[in-house]
């Protein structure tokens, strides 16, 4: 997913760096170096996404954010901080922030994150009861699931593992986005908790043949193909 | 000590007023009884020496004479007077005795049945010629005056035990007050509520002085801890900010790197900045957890419950590994708590038993509960840590291993600690013969 991106950040080398690599992952990049020139940006260029450091100069990022929000610009926005309490967190997110990601990032990481609240702009949800990537259907009200029309037998966790991957099929998700979602921690555990979950649901999704739909992206995490 | 509690002080207190009181009433009974007697033995002395005459004027008729004026004189009349004979037969006066009383003074009392006279005091004294005369006096102002004394004493000494003991009560119970007050503050305040503060009563005085400058050192308190959270905040943006940049300059490296070598070198380069990132993660979630603040989204969970959760989760991840996790858990266990740090708790807890032990080693998750406590147990059959050894795992970079080559930053034990503190418990290292146990203890209150 390409996007158009509004990086503000203070920081020049971080800044530079970062955009460099965001471009080399398909995306345009802008800078703003504080809060002023980031509000002028977005009243001047439709951007997909904001990249939003919370300590900024002149106007800082809470405001920034607040601002955005009152003048009901529903653009998505993520915080990026060197604060990395959990109450600082909360403030992000019910400040209006879509994700709050603590310094440092990879930039693959940072790219997924904004792949996956870009997309949950577009994603109508409700209407249909299931959720269909290629042969794979989900039904989460039902807490089933099928390949090729066999039923598939998963545990709590790997059933919510594999509805993360279909509601996200062809984007790439971290293993810290996943402890997030599927697990509900907000710490990093220090086994490979994701890597084993991913094996046992891909041995119930090949059991009955088809090809492994699950692509490990070295570094970053893994990605189902739709 | 239990004798300078403040209730034991009132009572010592107390009795001792008592005792003073119920003295000093009979000192005071005594020292009047004492002083009528005195005065009523002067004046029937006098009487009597008047009526008696001097030595050589003691005829029977003379003696007659002056007990009839005597008796007729208005300043005493009230007093009884008897002249008897040597065989005891009465001469004359105005009263008759039911027994002999003794030559000089004696006490009369309302058994010795002398008409009008219920306390008196009697003079007996020989008056020539083998006549003895006798004069007797009241000792009573007015009647029932020992009943009348009585009331006194008691409404008088009465009133004033009962306002001595109704302000010492009053006392007690102000002064227990205002120290509960100070008490609960700090309890509060060890608990981590900062924001706690002894209240003023707008009376002013002492209390409130006290409270006062309590509540101006809390405030100072308060303000360090700021100033300390303020400059721990501005350490991790100011070193958060460096390692992100070199952070990204080694991946930008690492996207322009031309030969496999290099690679893996900026490939280990970033790996070594992500270790010390997660060391710094480690070290701020732990000054989070000592901050007390998640204390405040507390809820009510079933730790039996969680403990299910967890191990069902973690099941895979031991099996993966070649050892093996089962969970020992009851009916609900209810306590109140910080679901996300207990659940990153238990998980390190089993994530370090699986890392510390060699394959095979069968690890359990457990929670006991009974009236008192709560106990939540993460036991092995693997190695253990040798006893003399225990206190420095639970250190701060305490690692057991002094080639520091394991995986991990040594944080882990110190952030579940401070987890269990944050819940008001104790973490202890116990010896599983063989192997270790980890056992947190949680109060039930």
């Amino acid at each position: 997913m390409s996007l158009n991106l509004l990086l503000v950040e203070d920081d020049a080398v971080f800044a530079q760096a970062m955009a460099e690599e965001l471009r080399g992952l398909d995306h345009c990049v802008t800078i703003a170096v504080d809060g002023r020139e980031a509000l002028a940006a977005v009243d001047s260029a439709p951007f997909d996404a904001v990249v939003l450091d919370r300590m900024l100069p002149r106007i800082d990022g809470m405001t920034v954010l607040e601002r955005l929000r009152g003048s009901n610009m529903t653009l998505p926005v993520i915080m990026l901080t060197a604060l990395g309490r959990s109450v600082e967190k909360v403030e992000g997110l019910e400040a209006g922030a879509d994700d709050y990601v603590v310094k440092p990032v990879a930039a693959a990481e940072l790219s997924a994150r904004l792949a996956a609240v870009v997309r949950g702009r577009g994603w109508t949800g409700g209407s249909a009861d299931t959720i269909r990537a290629g042969d794979i259907v989900v039904s989460p009200t039902k807490f089933r699931a099928w390949r090729d029309g066999i039923a598939l037998d998963l545990g709590k966790l790997e059933f919510k593992l594999l509805a993360e991957f279909v509601a996200n099929a062809d984007a790439v998700l971290t293993r810290a986005m996943l402890v997030e979602r599927v697990w509900g921690y907000d710490f990093a555990p220090t086994t490979n908790i994701v890597d084993v979950y991913v094996r046992h649901l891909r041995v119930k999704l090949t059991a009955a043949g088809g090809e492994d739909p699950i692509v490990t992206v070295r570094g970053v995490g893994y990605m189902l193909r739709g | 000590m239990r004798f300078r509690s403040l209730r034991a002080l009132t009572l010592a207190f107390l009795l001792a007023f008592l005792l003073a009181t119920i003295g000093t009433g009979f000192a005071i009974h005594g020292i009047t009884l004492q002083t009528i007697e005195r005065l009523v033995d002067r004046r029937i002395l006098v009487v009597s020496d008047a009526i008696a005459g001097a030595p050589g004027d003691r005829r029977p008729a003379d003696v007659f004479r002056r007990i009839d004026a005597a008796m007729r004189e208005r300043d005493t009349g009230d007093i009884g007077l008897l002249l008897v004979d040597a065989n005891g037969n009465r001469l004359g006066g105005n009263i008759a005795l039911s027994r002999r009383l003794p030559l000089g003074f004696s006490t009369i009392a309302r058994d010795d049945r002398i008409a009008g006279l219920s306390a008196g005091r009697a003079l007996v004294r020989d008056v020539g010629g083998g006549m003895t005369l006798t004069t007797v006096a009241e000792t009573e102002p007015f009647d029932d005056y020992n009943a009348a004394r009585t009331r006194i004493y008691l409404i008088g000494f009465g009133s004033i035990v009962l306002i001595v003991v109704g302000g010492m009560v009053f006392f007690v119970v102000t002064i227990g007050r205002r120290i509960g007050e100070t008490r609960r503050t700090v309890e509060a305040i060890i608990d981590g509520d900062m924001t706690r503060r002894v209240p003023i009563h707008p009376s002013g005085g002492e209390f409130a002085h006290q409270a006062m400058a309590f509540n101006r050192m809390l405030d100072r308190i308060s303000d360090l801890m700021a100033s300390i959270s303020n400059v721990s905040n501005d350490i991790a943006h100011d070193l958060r900010t460096p390692l992100a940049r070199l952070r990204s300059q080694l991946a930008l490296a690492l996207r322009r790197a031309e030969t496999e070598a290099q690679r893996d070198d900026l490939e280990a380069a970033i790996a070594m900045s992500d270790e010390l990132l997660a060391m710094f993660a480690a070290m701020l979630r732990i000054a989070e957890v000592e901050g007390g603040d998640r204390r405040a989204a507390f809820a009510a969970l079933d730790l039996a419950d969680l403990v299910r959760e967890v191990g069902d989760m973690m099941q895979p991840v031991a099996a993966d590994s070649g050892r093996q996790l089962d969970i020992a858990v009851d009916g609900p266990t209810r306590i109140v708590g910080d679901r996300q740090l207990l659940g990153q708790a238990m998980v390190n807890l089993i994530e370090n038993a699986i890392r510390h032990t060699p394959a095979g080693t069968r690890i359990g998750i457990g929670v006991l509960a009974t009236d008192a406590a709560t106990t939540l147990t993460v036991t092995d059959n693997g190695p253990g840590i040798p006893a003399d050894r225990r206190k420095l795992a639970l250190r701060r970079f305490g690692r057991l291993d002094p080639s520091r080559h394991d995986a991990g930053h040594g944080l882990g034990l110190a952030l579940i600690d401070a987890i269990v503190r944050l819940h008001r418990g104790t973490l202890s290292l116990e010896d599983a013969d063989p192997g270790l146990r980890v056992v947190i203890t949680l109060r039930r209150d």
